[in-house]
């Protein structure tokens, strides 16, 4: 067998299957060299595991990093679906009023137009009727509002 | 393997639990504040990269499935992370580095670990040969040593951090630690027979 160098610090973490581990256990049995190339190699992961805890972060670790979650992050995923819900659930209604009043706005402005458009020819009608019943068109203004009025009333007639 | 607790909290907070998020900060904060400095060596740096890692963390949780262990998919995060940094070329070998001994430490030297003060002054010295340790080792044995030995995971948690196979994984930290036995052995003389199998 080959020495087998490279398993041995993989045997001494538990990483090598069974099989492997027996026959790598087997050689260092029988090699000196193998055995203290494993010693050297225990010696060092030792080292490593001596080493002090790690110190901890600086005082504004946290503090830095709530500031930069609060500035770069996006909202928690839930908070952001509930968000989300609840613009839908907020604009829907809301779209729907929006709507609603839109349709208000047109009928109403519709309709003060077409009562707007009344009054100005009831307006119209009464002082050609005035006029008419007076049989005197004596100024201009009478004459314009004489001929609006025929105007319009042709119109009318007309499908 | 039992339910992963930190899965549990990332899940939670995926469902909208700020708190499950701050009690996974408070689970690694210290940790990947360490791997971070173990891995670009400026301490200053590893604490925004940290910082890096824990917005990354939260901006991912939409995305989290918990098919893996929690503290792989972290530190797969971390690794790329710090890896990325060490490319740019910023933190050529020994440039933030450990200051090296001229001469190997005699351990009869030192103080003896048992006292609190004494105990500290031997802590430092061997930071210092790990940091030495570390600044001479590619990047991708130093990652591979780190979280082996300093984080503990296994070699197949290695390999999914960093995204390579179990047998590369092997040969990495196989190397790293007959680099870390040429230079921390006169630190770990009575400490080796507890690793013996």
């Amino acid at each position: 067998m080959r020495h087998p160098t490279e398993d041995l610090t993989a045997l001494l973490d538990g990483e090598l299957p069974p099989e492997r581990a027996a026959e790598v256990t087997l050689h260092l049995a029988g090699c000196a060299a193998c055995r203290a190339e494993r010693d050297g190699l225990a010696s060092g992961i030792a080292a490593l595991r001596a080493l002090p805890p790690a110190p901890e972060p600086s005082p504004f670790f946290s503090t830095r990093l709530a500031a930069r979650l609060a500035r770069e992050a996006r909202p928690a995923p839930g908070f952001a679906r509930r968000l989300a819900a609840l613009r839908w659930k907020l604009a829907a209604p809301a779209a729907a009023a929006a709507l609603a009043a839109g349709i208000v706005v047109f009928a109403v402005r519709t309709e003060r137009a077409e009562e707007a458009g009344v009054a100005l020819n009831l307006d119209l009608l009464l002082e050609y009727e005035a006029v008419a019943s007076l049989g005197d068109v004596e100024t201009e203004e009478d004459a314009a509002i004489v001929a609006a009025l025929d105007d319009l009333t042709s119109k009318e007639g007309t499908p | 393997m039992g339910p992963d607790p930190d899965a549990t909290l990332m899940l939670a907070f995926q469902r909208g639990d700020e708190g499950a998020f701050r009690a996974l900060y408070e689970r690694h904060a210290r940790a990947m504040v360490s791997f971070c400095r173990h891995l670009v060596r400026d301490a200053a740096r590893a604490e925004e990269l940290a910082q890096d890692v824990f917005v990354k963390l939260y901006q991912a949780a939409p995305r989290y499935r918990p098919s893996a262990r929690f503290q792989t998919f972290m530190y797969r995060i971390a690794s790329n992370h710090c890896l990325n940094e060490l490319r740019r070329g910023e933190y050529a070998a020994g440039a933030a580095g450990a200051k090296r001994p001229e001469e190997p430490p005699d351990l009869d030297a030192l103080p003896s670990r048992d006292a609190g003060p004494e105990a500290a002054a031997v802590g430092a010295a061997l930071e210092r040969a790990v940091g030495v340790l570390l600044d001479d080792l590619p990047e991708k044995q130093r990652a591979a040593l780190v979280l082996c030995r300093l984080e503990g995971l296994s070699y197949e948690e290695i390999a999914q951090v960093l995204e390579t196979s179990v047998s590369a994984v092997k040969s990495l930290v196989h190397r790293a630690t007959v680099s870390a036995a040429a230079a921390l052995a006169p630190y770990a003389p009575a400490a080796a027979k507890e690793v013996l199998p």
